[in-house]
């Protein structure tokens, strides 16, 4: 018989922080930047670690130059061509530590990352990014890339458990990118059945890649602050937001007017929007697995940054945290049954 | 003193399932097709096992013909007459395997049955279909059908419990219909308060039901891809649809034109819709249980199966089971709060 596990697990929505004491006089004094040693890669990263999605509407070039500016990191979408990348490249020199080049397991996705990597020397991130990361195909892929690249950071997923943590962090990647089906326009859940509440997952994983001295990403789930705030909490070395990064300035796509408010469209990425733009449509023996929506413009990127730092820092001085590093161990979530108060929602 | 069960029963909406390692490259290596003999016809069954429900507005002979295209089986709704049958049968002879004809207990639709069966002998499957598989009359009735077609596969129901799973088992039906309420279109839980959350009622139905080599069917509850592929995870070998099905180029009953957009007609059997439409009326002595919906238009059936079929692949590749007959041994539950991230809700 098909086995239930009998302990619930839990969402972002289903918890809070529990306040400490804490000796922090101000906000101001909370540090934001972490340091990272990488475990296969032997690279150091230092920054602010909320990471831009590699989507093809915020994981943009655009977006990369302004993430910069805060420490953060953008994982550049792979639909950019080689001689686009050159460009940014020479234009932008300082953003090229704050970038990883992305790819899925196909030949073509790998030929094109060869050749950025090769002519862009300054590039020292791989995000290598598949819907399933179960696939023995992809652990395979993962091993012939750290190969070819011992010395990048690979960043690899998604998977949302211990045992499949260790196994590609054994099979060469350092940052293991957690969360299936948590995403505002993902509709893997729906469409398959398949996921793992994005706080459970988070915890459970962080603690089998620190247990390996690998790192993790939380990627997906979050929809404002103290979320992002919650994945820190629960252990997670960086955070993925896409949705919060949509309708913005630095997003791909045109601004489009209805009934007077502007809207940028936001999509998944094996969404109908995007398999059609990218690949000429949706294959007879799949279903999309993601919607595209139209959310309001939000004007540059800079302000929903420091809504989200200052949210962030605030969390820290609840819990008595004068560092990011030091929130998780700081965190001790309270279950709860709603988040905020109804009245004016 | 009344007993309560303290585990908590759990619905589609409950849980997810686990991802696990797999050695599948694509979603196109997965084989949905299964196949099995039943117990007491000693029949063989072949195909995609997704059943559209027996309800007036999907188990249409038109819903057949495009679900035999894709290998997936009908219930046909009892109130076809046998003219309307034999014509279906001369012309779609190819559609007969993949189809069941169905009867409540009362005698004229056993009558109708009977001759529908006569008439038609390539139809292999019946469908015996009360809102309350509880009664010794059904028991009794059931074995009589069996009598008198012991080679005819038949699906009885509903239940929603091992033990009544075995009771219809052992008197003759093949594969037994699970779903007490869980229907978007059912008011059984509302009028009533008998029900039981369709998950776990498919689990324990299934491990009666195959102790004694038997099938189910999970018969409701499924508003998208994923809870057919919980439904299948759960171990049902069939899984039935109504609502999903409904609102088609091939489901029953006119367009509806509201505020320029179009709509059809779906609701439960035991509405006050369709009572009034084969009863003459809700009888003195009941109340309707179940609800009338204008569901949106969409189109032809055939985008929606892709759609199913598509998604359960995906679910396949995700637990690592090359053909839907592993899905089950390789599916482990996880407790949920919440399905889908809520932001932009459709």
């Amino acid at each position: 018989m098909p086995r239930v596990d009998a302990d619930l697990k839990l969402d972002f929505k289903d918890v809070l922080l529990r306040p400490k004491r804490s000796s922090l006089k101000s906000r101001a004094e909370v540090d934001l930047m972490r340091t990272f040693t990488f475990r296969n890669s032997k690279q150091i990263y230092t920054g602010i670690p909320i990471i831009v999605a590699n989507m093809d509407t915020v994981g943009t070039f655009e977006m990369a130059r302004v993430m910069t500016k805060y420490a953060m990191f953008t994982t550049v979408h792979k639909h950019y061509s080689l001689e686009q990348w050159k460009l940014f490249a020479s234009n932008h020199p300082e953003c090229l530590e704050h970038v990883a080049v992305s790819s899925g397991s196909g030949m073509a996705d790998f030929e094109r990352l060869e050749n950025i990597i090769e002519a862009i020397p300054l590039i020292k991130y791989i995000c290598l990014d598949v819907a399933n990361g179960y696939s023995e195909h992809f652990v395979e892929f993962v091993k012939a890339v750290h190969a070819r690249f011992p010395k990048h950071t690979i960043m690899a997923g998604n998977v949302v458990t211990g045992e499949m943590v260790e196994e590609l962090l054994l099979a060469g990647a350092d940052i293991i990118k957690v969360g299936i089906g948590p995403g505002s326009v993902c509709t893997t859940r729906i469409k398959t059945g398949v996921g793992y509440p994005q706080l459970s997952a988070v915890i459970e994983c962080a603690d089998s890649a620190h247990g390996l001295n690998g790192h993790i990403i939380s990627d997906g789930g979050c929809s404002c602050p103290g979320d992002v705030a919650k994945a820190f909490g629960a252990g997670a070395d960086f955070v993925m937001l896409g949705g919060m990064f949509a309708g913005h300035d630095q997003c791909a796509g045109e601004i489009i007017e209805k009934n007077g408010k502007k809207m940028k469209l936001f999509y998944g990425m094996s969404s109908d929007t995007a398999m059609k733009k990218h690949l000429g449509g949706v294959a007879e023996y799949r279903a999309s697995e993601g919607k595209t929506v139209e959310v309001p413009y939000r004007g540059d990127v800079e302000n929903t940054i420091r809504d989200i730092l200052g949210g962030l820092r605030s969390t820290c001085t609840y819990v008595g945290a004068a560092k990011l590093k030091e929130l998780s161990r700081r965190t001790t979530f309270i279950r709860v049954t709603q988040q905020h108060s109804q009245v004016f929602s | 003193m009344p007993h309560i069960d303290n585990d908590i029963k759990l619905d589609f909406k409950d849980v997810l399932l686990r991802p696990k390692r797999s050695t599948l490259k694509s979603r196109s290596e997965v084989d949905l097709m299964r196949s099995f003999t039943f117990r007491n016809s000693k029949q063989t069954y072949t195909g995609i096992p997704i059943i559209a429900a027996n309800m007036d507005t999907v188990g249409t002979f038109e819903m057949a013909k495009v679900l035999c295209k894709f290998s997936l089986f009908t219930a046909i709704h009892k109130h076809y007459s046998l003219e309307e049958w034999k014509k279906f049968a001369a012309d779609n002879p190819d559609c007969l395997q993949n189809v069941a004809a169905s009867s409540g207990t009362g005698s004229t639709d056993f009558e109708l049955l009977e001759q529908i069966l006569e008439s038609v002998p390539q139809v292999r499957y019946i469908c015996l279909d009360v809102a309350n598989g509880y009664s010794e009359h059904f028991v009794q009735f059931l074995r009589d059908v069996r009598r008198r077609f012991p080679d005819h596969t038949i699906m009885a129901g509903n239940v929603v419990t091992g033990e009544m799973v075995e009771e219809l088992v052992l008197s003759g039906a093949d594969i037994i219909k699970v779903g007490i309420g869980p229907g978007s279109v059912c008011t059984t839980r509302k009028k009533t308060g008998v029900g039981y959350p369709q998950l776990s009622a498919v689990m324990e139905c299934a491990d009666a039901a195959h102790g004694l080599n038997g099938h189910i069917i999970s018969d409701g509850g499924c508003s998208c891809p994923g809870d057919i592929a919980k439904a299948f995870g759960a171990g049902a070998d069939f899984v039935m649809l109504g609502g999903m099905l409904a609102g088609h180029t091939e489901s029953g009953g006119d367009l509806i034109e509201k505020g320029g957009k179009q709509y059809k007609l779906f609701y439960g059997m035991s509405s006050e819709v369709s009572m009034k439409k084969y009863a003459g009326g809700v009888a003195e002595y009941r109340a309707s249980e179940g609800k009338v919906v204008e569901v949106p238009f969409k189109g032809d059936v055939e985008h929606t199966l892709r759609d199913v079929l598509g998604g359960i692949r995906s679910t396949c590749t995700y637990v690592g089971a090359a053909k839907l007959k592993e899905l089950s041994r390789r599916t482990t539950f996880i407790r949920v709060t919440q399905q889908a991230n809520p932001i932009f809700r459709d």
